[in-house]
């Protein structure tokens, strides 16, 4: 490459810069009558055939990132309060300490009153749980990845939860503090896998 | 095509999107024609219409639907020479053989547009993708440039050849095309005489 050619590559000039197309120019003319058609062949029915036939508009999903962080903070702390209870010494378990441990399970609306809730039904919750993990694994394609990640991630927090508070119930059955978290894990496992299918589905 | 056929399609109706799809078929195939050539114009416009259904939501209409989808459309074929692994070098590489290659007369047409088509096809790969986005689709060299990863200089330096052989190659047919009325007439005299 020659002096000026290195100057020009460096300006970002180059010889099209003095080989301007004027009206005169055939080329120009030319590309003045350059006309579109449509191909020779139907391409629709490829076309149609690898169109996901969902909703356009919702078919990828992402949460944001303070959503995420949100979510898994909670999680987290659902699973260590879990964890710290499962672990800790039969005898000393929340169940004998009767009013203190009523007031704080009471809050969670969903299984008011009802500490058995965590345990009724199970043929039916997991049927549901079955269900719902059969229609986010046909659409999780539709997923964005990163959300698919958080909700595997979430899941499995939630999962462990749930395994924890079960052990721990096995020590000390009567427990209303573990039936209101495990209830509450149930809850929240059923509550985001419809959340995940729904977006799965685009529904 | 009226609008109402792009905000059905991208609440997910296929009919809707065929529709989208006859109306801009033969910008887009044309496009991907100029720019990668005859064989791959086919599956590289199958590949746009995919594309502009999965991402339907997200035109905001800020731009006519036609423009949006032409600039889709241009991205998803540069994505394909990237995917390729020979978008850089492809630019850089097209020899002076290739490009006398080129030069060789397309087949006979009548029609100056149809001509350059002809021409542009027999361009070496990198030569005619920047010459179709420059001169044809109006980019301009710093933004072919950058969707090319090449330097602007490159991308001038290969229109500069491009619209050189284009010029050989179009002068060469019109010449061709003066002569044969010549022989044409040639030939018919003595059949006229004949009669």
């Amino acid at each position: 490459m020659d002096t000026d050619k290195v100057r020009d590559e460096i300006q970002g000039r180059g010889p099209a810069d003095d080989d301007p197309l004027d009206r005169q120019d055939d080329l120009l003319l030319a590309i003045g009558a350059l006309a579109d058609a449509p191909p020779e062949r139907n391409l629709w029915p490829g076309i149609e055939a690898r169109l996901d036939r969902r909703s356009a508009t919702s078919r990828s999903f992402t949460f944001s990132l303070p959503q995420l962080a949100m979510a898994a903070t909670l999680l987290i702390a659902v699973s260590a309060g879990v964890s710290w209870l499962a672990l800790r010494p039969g005898p000393a378990s929340p169940a004998s300490t009767g009013p203190s441990i009523r007031a704080v399970a009471e809050p969670t609306d969903a299984v008011q009153g009802d500490v058995q809730r965590a345990t009724f039904a199970d043929a039916e919750y997991d049927a549901a749980v079955a269900d719902l993990e059969q229609v986010l694994r046909e659409g999780r394609e539709t997923l964005n990845p990163q959300t698919v990640m958080v909700l595997e991630r979430n899941l499995a927090a939630i999962d462990e939860a749930i395994r924890q508070s079960r052990a721990a119930l096995d020590a000390d059955p009567a427990n209303t503090y573990l039936n209101t978290h495990l209830a509450d894990a149930r809850r929240r496992k059923l509550e985001l896998l419809r959340q995940a299918a729904m977006l799965s589905s685009g529904s | 095509m009226p609008v109402d056929d792009v905000v059905l399609a991208a609440n997910g109706d296929a009919s809707a999107f065929e529709r989208v799809y006859h109306a801009h078929v033969p910008r887009v195939h044309g496009l991907a024609r100029r720019m990668a050539g005859p064989d791959a114009a086919d599956e590289l416009t199958q590949d746009v219409f995919v594309r502009a259904w999965q991402k339907l939501g997200t035109f905001r209409g800020e731009s006519s639907f036609g423009t949006w989808l032409h600039r889709l459309a241009v991205n998803v074929i540069v994505e394909r020479f990237r995917t390729l692994g020979v978008a850089r070098d492809r630019f850089l590489s097209d020899s002076e053989s290739a490009l006398e290659v080129a030069t060789a007369p397309p087949r006979s047409r009548p029609d100056l547009g149809m001509d350059l088509q002809a021409a542009i096809e027999r361009l070496p790969p990198g030569a005619r993708t920047i010459f179709v986005l420059h001169d044809v689709e109006g980019y301009r060299h710093e933004e072919i440039a950058g969707m090319l990863g090449v330097s602007a200089g490159t991308s001038k330096s290969q229109l500069h050849r491009a619209r050189q052989t284009l010029r050989r190659t179009l002068n060469a047919t019109t010449k061709r095309a003066a002569d044969r009325p010549q022989m044409a007439q040639t030939r018919t005299g003595p059949q006229i005489g004949q009669r």
